[in-house]
């Protein structure tokens, strides 16, 4: 196991350094840079300044150069200078870190709350009218965008209650309770599209499972059926859940933009927007590595789970 | 007898009664302002940006040495009022402006205003060479490039030397883009927090969240601010603001939003109150004076014919534009062509007409049926510029010109603009200040770094020099007129209207500053407060 586990962060380094180099390029390769946005938006462009400004930015070094710099700021823990607020990049990024986090981890358990016990509830009534519901609605979930869903959801609120949540982020750790009021919608937004996934993953993983001839024999043995189906099917059914999960916990850190938009919360995935579009290479880097770092644990999380799911699986012979 | 009298004295008091006007209400002191503004800022320096974002957000912070009477809805010469400076004089014929400052003025971190302040901030941004600080980035240089030098002889004080006579310097510093920074403290930390003398002190600046602040206890204007504080939420997405002052959250909406916007909120919340102003930003085309066949005289008249302005009003600007030259039109505007004039701009007559004779020109310069122009319409991938340039692309290909849209990122389009990188452009501009010195120096000079269609006629620079100079009013608006015909002939920038402005607030927010000629100059809020 150990060595199974010093196997995989050693790829994980491997596959974050070659993303950093991808990040980087790509960065580069977009036409314009933050001198000329910051200069010529302001009309009056001096040659001589803006020189400087490129020195002292840095952005006039060889691209090889910059991205050393860049990897030795990393590793001494430095995320560099913001270009464009002229302030430190993690002081920028620390307060968004914890919003992002706090709204990915609650949409992921409304998706699990609600995906699993449904896709187990749809497996088990087969063909029922339970089942066509449950599946109507995960279609739907499927079907609708997470900020639409958001917006539809809050104009309910403005409209019926005079009501929204609020539109500055509250911290769980000075008013709890509005915190979880603050997040609790999008969560719910968010979840719901992530819950009609889980849920039909679960539903076709079941009814493999529940066609097994051990399954089969328990039920002739005459257990509970509550028994069969949540103890021992479902643990069996629960690889491909997981792996689905794990993608999507990878997948909400980054792709909550339009949500982090919708419902005003100050995010990493909606600054890493801004921040590309003013090409301040600082931030755009080191969010998107973070977002990097975020996939490849998850994806570590994952396979070690499968161990506790699966205990044929041994890492060792890996 | 006696009961008729008595009646007819009840009578009279009543109608009379009924007649005086209602007592204004009474300020009251308290609550907190939430306010969205444009867009989050990219500093909080004014001197160092070029975007209202900054300027709406900083305002209450800081003082200039005049300012914009906040209640007058149009600014001029006439509105201008004493901020920091108690009062001022024009001496040796417009040539030496003199400034007796205010003696009890303190920084928010407590220090003593004086004139060293004020000599500090504007050596600073006309560039002087012996200035005690360089801004990194300047766009307003070119405003005080007739300054020759500033004095402070003593502490309250302050004289500004001139080339040559110039009335609008007056405005320039009225503009919110004009305050006073603190001589005490470094540049560079005014990016990040404020330091001002203003009605209110920074209270917590989050970088795209938001921007607050609370009152100062020691204002220099007795019994002002009203409101305890003011906070400027940062919210990026419409429908979000909108709901948000449905909701209650948003004491005042309406920044950036256009007519439909403002009725979605009042229609989902009919006590909100909606003010349509007019506005100093316009729509306007460039077309590259350095590119053939642009520099056709020909060809730019005949794009600007196939521009119908009507249907542009009643298309891309849900009717919410006025119509004018190169200054904002009249009566909310003060430079504007006379409106009968502007009646006979190109593209203000009968499409059908207008258009023939669009496709006239361009045979002429050699295009037609069988060799089509063809024309890559430039414009910034913001809803705003595209609507009307999608419309421009259509109205282009009704007289044969076979025309294509290139929605350009925010973050190359300056850049492009700039180098002169487009055959035609869609563009909005605006201006701080409704005076010429600010909009045509800057917009139509030869060699102006903001000149974006290339334009250059050294009758029109004499010009603009000519009137910058005039003292006389009603000679200067003659002469300022004459350039904007010129400029409107010579196709300079194919002006296609001014947008209207919107503000939507609750009711319980009184004496909210708007003016018709200015969005950047009325944010102070000293005298705004909450009736709640």
């Amino acid at each position: 196991m150990r060595g199974y586990v010093t196997k995989r962060l050693l790829i994980a380094v491997v596959t974050l350094v070659g993303m950093s180099m991808v990040i980087f390029v790509l960065m580069r390769l977009a036409p314009g840079n933050i001198v000329d946005i910051l200069f010529e938006s302001a009309g009056y462009v001096d040659q001589a300044d803006k020189k400087q400004l490129e020195r002292e930015l840095g952005v006039d070094r060889p691209l090889v150069v910059q991205y050393a710099r860049w990897m030795g700021e990393v590793a001494r823990g430095d995320l560099g200078k913001s270009y464009r607020y002229d302030m430190p990049a993690w002081k920028i990024i620390k307060p968004r870190l914890p919003v992002t986090l706090e709204l990915a981890f609650l949409a992921l358990l409304f998706s699990i709350l609600l995906g699993v016990p449904f896709g187990v509830l749809s497996a088990a009534r087969q063909d029922r009218p339970l089942d066509y519901v449950l599946r109507v609605l995960s279609l739907a979930g499927l079907s609708m965008p997470a900020f639409w869903l958001g917006m539809i959801i809050i104009l309910f609120f403005v409209r019926s209650l005079g009501w929204m949540p609020s539109i500055t982020y509250v911290s769980p750790f000075v008013d709890l309770k509005a915190n979880l009021w603050q997040f609790a919608v999008p969560a719910l937004a968010v979840g719901y599209r992530s819950s009609a996934l889980i849920m039909r993953i679960t539903r076709s993983a079941m009814l493999e499972v529940l066609r097994e001839d051990y399954i089969r024999t328990a039920w002739a043995k005459g257990q509970r059926g509550t028994l069969v189906v949540w103890r021992h099917a479902l643990k069996n059914a629960s690889l491909p859940v997981i792996t689905v999960v794990g993608i999507e916990f990878a997948f909400l850190i980054g792709g909550l933009v339009v949500t982090e938009t919708v419902f005003n919360l100050p995010g990493v995935a909606r600054y890493l927007v801004d921040a590309i579009q003013l090409r301040d290479y600082p931030v755009v880097q080191n969010l998107t590595m973070f977002i990097a770092v975020v996939v490849v644990l998850a994806n570590l999380a994952v396979d070690l789970l499968y161990a506790w799911a699966d205990p044929r699986i041994k890492y060792e012979k890996a | 007898m006696r009961a008729i009298a008595l009646a007819l004295l009840l009578a009279a008091s009543l109608i009379v009664g009924l007649t005086l006007p209602a007592p204004a209400q009474a300020p009251k002191y308290g609550g907190v302002l939430t306010v969205h503004p444009l867009t989050a800022p990219p500093s909080l320096s004014p001197h160092e940006e070029s975007t209202i974002a900054t300027v709406q957000q900083v305002s209450a912070c800081y003082s200039n040495l005049v300012y914009f009477d906040p209640p007058k809805r149009q600014e001029s010469l006439e509105t201008v009022i004493p901020e920091l400076a108690e009062k001022w004089s024009w001496q040796d014929n417009y040539r030496n402006l003199v400034f007796l400052l205010r003696r009890d003025v303190k920084w928010h971190d407590g220090k003593p205003f004086t004139s060293r302040d004020v000599k500090h901030t504007f050596d600073m941004v006309r560039g002087a060479a012996d200035a005690d600080a360089k801004l990194r980035i300047n766009p307003r240089k070119l405003w005080y490039e007739n300054v020759e030098a500033i004095e402070a002889p003593d502490p309250h004080t302050v004289v500004f030397r001139l080339k040559r006579p110039q009335p609008s310097l007056l405005l320039l510093l009225a503009s919110g883009y004009s305050p006073i920074y603190p001589a005490h403290v470094p540049l560079a930390d005014l990016k990040t927090t404020c330091v001002g003398t203003g009605p209110f002190k920074l209270k917590e600046y989050r970088p795209g969240e938001f921007v607050e602040y609370v009152k100062n206890p020691d204002y220099f204007v007795k019994g002002r601010p009203y409101l305890d504080g003011v906070k400027w939420i940062h919210i990026k997405d419409r429908s979000t603001q909108i709901a948000a002052l449905q909701a209650g959250q948003l004491d005042v909406g309406g920044s950036g939003w256009n007519k439909a916007n403002a009725e979605t909120a009042k229609k989902g919340k009919p006590e909100l109150i909606v003010t349509e102003n007019d506005s100093n930003v316009n729509d306007n085309v460039l077309v590259n004076f350095k590119r053939a066949p642009l520099n056709d005289a020909r060809v730019r008249r005949a794009i600007n014919l196939a521009l119908d302005r009507k249907a542009y009003l009643v298309g891309p600007r849900l009717g919410a534009a006025t119509f004018g030259g190169a200054m904002q039109p009249r009566p909310t505007g003060v430079w504007g062509l006379p409106p009968a004039e502007v009646a006979t701009l190109p593209g203000m007559g009968d499409p059908v007409k207008q258009k023939a004779e669009a496709r006239t020109l361009l045979a002429a310069a050699g295009f037609g049926a069988g060799n089509p122009m063809k024309l890559t319409v430039s414009t910034r991938a913001l809803a705003i510029y595209v609507d009307t340039a999608s419309w421009m692309v259509d109205q282009l290909r009704q007289v044969g010109i076979d025309a294509v849209l290139e929605q350009i990122e925010t973050g190359v389009w300056h850049p492009k603009m700039t180098r002169l990188d487009f055959q035609v452009a869609l563009n909005l501009t605006g201006t701080a200040v409704d005076d010429p010195d600010a909009m045509l120096f800057e917009n139509f000079r030869c060699g102006s770094q903001r000149n974006f269609s290339g334009y250059c006629s050294e009758e029109i620079d004499r010009l603009m020099v000519e009137q910058s100079q005039t003292l006389d009013r009603a000679r200067r608006l003659k002469l300022v007129n004459e350039i904007d015909r010129r400029l409107q002939a010579d196709g300079a920038r194919l002006i296609l209207g001014w947008g209207k402005q919107y503000a939507v607030h609750w009711p319980r927010v009184k004496a909210y500053p708007q003016h018709e000629n200015s969005i950047f100059n009325v944010s102070r809020f000293q005298d705004t407060w909450l009736d709640k």
